[in-house]
């Protein structure tokens, strides 16, 4: 179970303290919603790490993550864009999940050819990413997350600008994923029709503060 | 597509005009420096042209390298060091790099490296030993180049770090990529499409170098072109060995303007970010950043520092008095105003025109439009092509072949030279932003149908102030402390503050050149940093 208990934050130069106090089972899928500049990407930096919280804790079963560095968190994240290395081929982008001097090995090679055709991109694996649309772009980073197998997937927007029949897809993409890889996962969005579709539980930002529905 | 034209003729007539003017300018200096060719030695190549092409070549060559390495790694540490005390001003200190005159330069570095600078009398004074003059020759050539031009590839390489989406280091941070990782993925990518294009902007800046090599070359075996051409005509007067060297400096400059693709120079705004990357340095590798930034910081800020202090020293008094002071202060300010407003007037015509061919609801779609584009580009690019002791030898000749008093075809000349010097540096700021306007306005300004002027005055203007102010500060500083065209025509009579400190430096008055250094100093970083700030208070912004 993941347990985000009285995170604060505080930008400097403002006012505000942003306030979060959230749990996320695994299997399940929690949606945050609200308004643009309300706080929703606030909450995943605060969780994968880029931004350090004034007080509160973020804790996964046994483990606190609060302190830990942005590359010990058990963390994969989606943003809207620029999840893949456009300059490197889609096998290349997957397996710098896991393997950093993009050396092959065959156990690993076959792995992403499994993972991608999982993901409906099998005769992609060769491709450079920049030559392939959105839609396959964001497949291609959540074949990243079944190579990771790390146990929090964070969600920001990732399926904004998606056309409808794709996002849907997607959408369906991230509820098998997270089901069979024990996942928890947090899908900020603004979407509501993203929550009655796959989310299990919705949250939302009011006043600087997270809110169940 | 009749009408389409006709909507744009507006636009599209004196940008033409600008061009037309430009390429006029081109074609006759091109005659007359064939015209001129009437003796039997231009096609001969003899092997002291050829040592002087391999040293062109070679210096241009190294010092390129060099520059663009020291700019990487500068800006890789500027990039990930973001908050620092001074890290703005440091920033634009390097900026301004680009429009240091070079003899100031010239004349800080000799004050630090020189046979009685800093270095020497510290190591005299510490262990009684100098290193004597090492910097005239290559090593001088290249430290000089690497000064002005590294500082002008970081803050060009900075921009592109800050450019990079956050999410990408965000990806890579949690990735667990390691610094180098970091380079290799992340950031290479991102800089590699700009490098060639900086590298080909540096290289030509080099191969052209003139103050640099003339003062710090030291001996004919460390001659370019560009200086062999000034010492052909000044001092040898042999015209034909100068036509031949220009030929070939043109042949060559030419080949490499086509061959580096586009005309883009890769100018920022003098605005500094000191935007955050998501990712918090290793200790190790943030003490390596500061010592890097420190060292070029101390590397660049110690020649200044000199002409301060020895300028300081100088009898201002006596020199501010001197006639031939007045008169060279007066002349640098008037051209370098005139030839400021030229410019811009000129590299807004061209842009206006431009942006016709470049965008979807005006021209692009025509047949036409991408090499009406090309040749307004390669117009407005001409200096890069043809540089400026080589416009110099064809006023020069045109003043041989048409009388006219010296004072006349030297203003034409240094007017004509400032102006296309500066050209291609405005239209890399000035281009893109008007480019930017008629994208998001176009359609509401055609709806509204508002004439020209009332396009002008409530659109483009409000949009471009701190461009237009931008542009107007670095061409009156280029036109300042050019020594290229001057070294020409420079005489008692008709002078420049850089020819006059030159003519300092040369009869060993060194109080009286730290005097002018310091003026000249002060007036180009003064216009460079302050003026800018002056347009941008109330500039609009595009959201």
């Amino acid at each position: 179970m993941l347990n985000i208990t009285d995170l604060k934050y505080e930008y400097k130069n403002a006012d505000e303290v942003y306030k979060y106090s959230m749990s996320v089972k695994p299997k399940e899928i929690v949606a945050i919603l609200g308004q643009s500049g309300s706080g929703k990407s606030t909450l995943l930096d605060l969780i994968a790490g880029f931004l350090d919280a004034s007080s509160g804790s973020i804790q996964l079963d046994e483990n606190d993550l609060t302190n830990e560095t942005v590359e010990k968190r058990p963390i994969t994240i989606l943003f809207q864009s620029h999840n893949l290395f456009e300059h490197l081929t889609v096998q290349k982008n997957i397996l710098l999940g896991v393997n950093k001097v993009l050396k092959e090995n065959i156990e690993d090679v076959n792995k992403v050819q499994a993972i991608l055709k999982e993901v409906g991109l099998e005769k992609y694996e060769h491709t450079l990413a920049s030559s392939l649309s959105g839609g396959q772009q964001q497949r291609v980073a959540l074949a990243r997350v079944l190579m990771r197998r790390e146990p929090i997937l964070l969600l920001d927007e990732p399926f904004t600008g998606l056309d409808v029949e794709t996002r849907v897809q997607m959408l369906d993409l991230v509820k098998k994923i997270t089901i069979e890889n024990n996942l928890h996962t947090i899908m900020v969005t603004h979407d509501i029709q993203d929550c009655e579709r796959i989310a299990n539980r919705v949250y939302r930002v009011q006043n600087h503060t997270l809110i169940e529905q | 597509m009749l009408t389409q034209w006709s909507r744009f003729r507006s636009s599209l007539f004196p940008g033409a005009l600008v061009s037309i003017l430009l390429l006029s300018f081109a074609s006759l200096l091109f005659f007359i420096l064939f015209i001129s060719q009437d003796d039997a030695r231009v096609t001969q190549f003899d092997p002291r042209v050829w040592s002087l092409l391999k040293f062109t070549l070679y210096q241009a060559f190294l010092s390129t390298l060099l520059s663009v390495l020291v700019g990487i790694i500068l800006a890789w540490s500027l990039a990930h060091q973001s908050h620092f005390k001074g890290r703005s001003l440091l920033v634009a200190l390097f900026s301004s790099s680009l429009v240091l005159p070079t003899l100031i330069v010239v004349f800080g570095l000799i004050g630090i490296y020189g046979r009685n600078g800093w270095i020497n009398q510290l190591s005299l004074y510490l262990f009684d030993y100098s290193f004597g003059s090492y910097l005239y020759g290559l090593v001088g050539i290249l430290v000089a180049h690497v000064y002005l031009n590294a500082s002008f590839a970081s803050r060009s390489l900075l921009h592109i770090f800050e450019s990079i989406p956050k999410e990408k280091y965000k990806l890579a941070k949690s990735l667990n990529f390691t610094t180098f990782q970091r380079f290799l993925y992340v950031e290479w990518p991102a800089l590699r499409p700009t490098l060639l294009s900086i590298a080909s902007t540096i290289f030509l800046l080099c191969f052209t170098s003139f103050a640099i090599v003339l003062v710090l070359g030291g001996s004919p075996a460390y001659n370019t072109l560009e200086v062999a051409i000034y010492e052909a005509v000044k001092l040898d007067f042999d015209i034909a060995m100068a036509l031949k060297l220009a030929l070939i400096q043109l042949a060559v400059t030419t080949l490499l303007v086509v061959f580096s693709s586009n005309f883009r120079t890769n100018l920022t705004n003098l605005k500094t970010s000191s935007t955050h990357i998501p990712w918090s340095e290793a200790k190790h590798i943030k003490q390596i950043q500061m010592a890097i930034i420190s060292l070029f910081a101390l590397f660049f800020i110690s020649p200044l520092v000199v002409i301060i202090i020895d300028g300081i020293g100088a009898d201002f008094g006596k020199v501010v008095s001197e006639t031939l002071f007045i008169k060279s202060f007066f002349t640098s300010i008037i051209i370098a105003t005139v030839s400021s407003i030229l410019t811009v007037i000129f590299a807004v015509l061209l842009s206006d025109t431009k942006r016709n061919f470049t965008l979807k609801n005006r021209l692009e779609d025509n047949k036409f439009s991408k090499l009406l584009n090309i040749i307004v580009s390669f117009l407005g690019n001409l200096y890069l092509a043809i540089p400026s002791l080589i416009m110099g030898l064809g006023f020069f000749l045109l003043s041989q072949r048409y009388e006219a008093p010296l004072v006349v075809w030297s203003t034409i000349a240094l007017l004509t030279a400032n102006i296309l010097m500066s050209l291609p540096f405005a239209l890399s700021v000035l281009s893109p932003a008007m480019q930017k306007t008629a994208q998001r306005y176009d359609k509401l300004i055609f709806s509204l149908n508002l004439s020209k002027l009332q396009r002008w005055v409530y659109c483009e203007y409000p949009y471009l102030k701190s461009s237009l102010g931008y542009v107007f500060a670095l061409s009156f500083c280029f036109s300042l402390g050019d020594l290229g065209i001057i070294a020409l025509f420079g005489s008692d009579d008709f002078s420049t503050l850089p020819w006059y400190l030159y003519q300092l430096m040369g009869s060993y008055r060194t109080s009286d050149a730290a005097g002018v250094a310091l003026i000249l100093l002060a007036i180009t970083l003064s216009v460079f940093i302050l003026l800018p700030r002056l347009f941008r208070g109330t500039d609009a912004k595009h959201n």
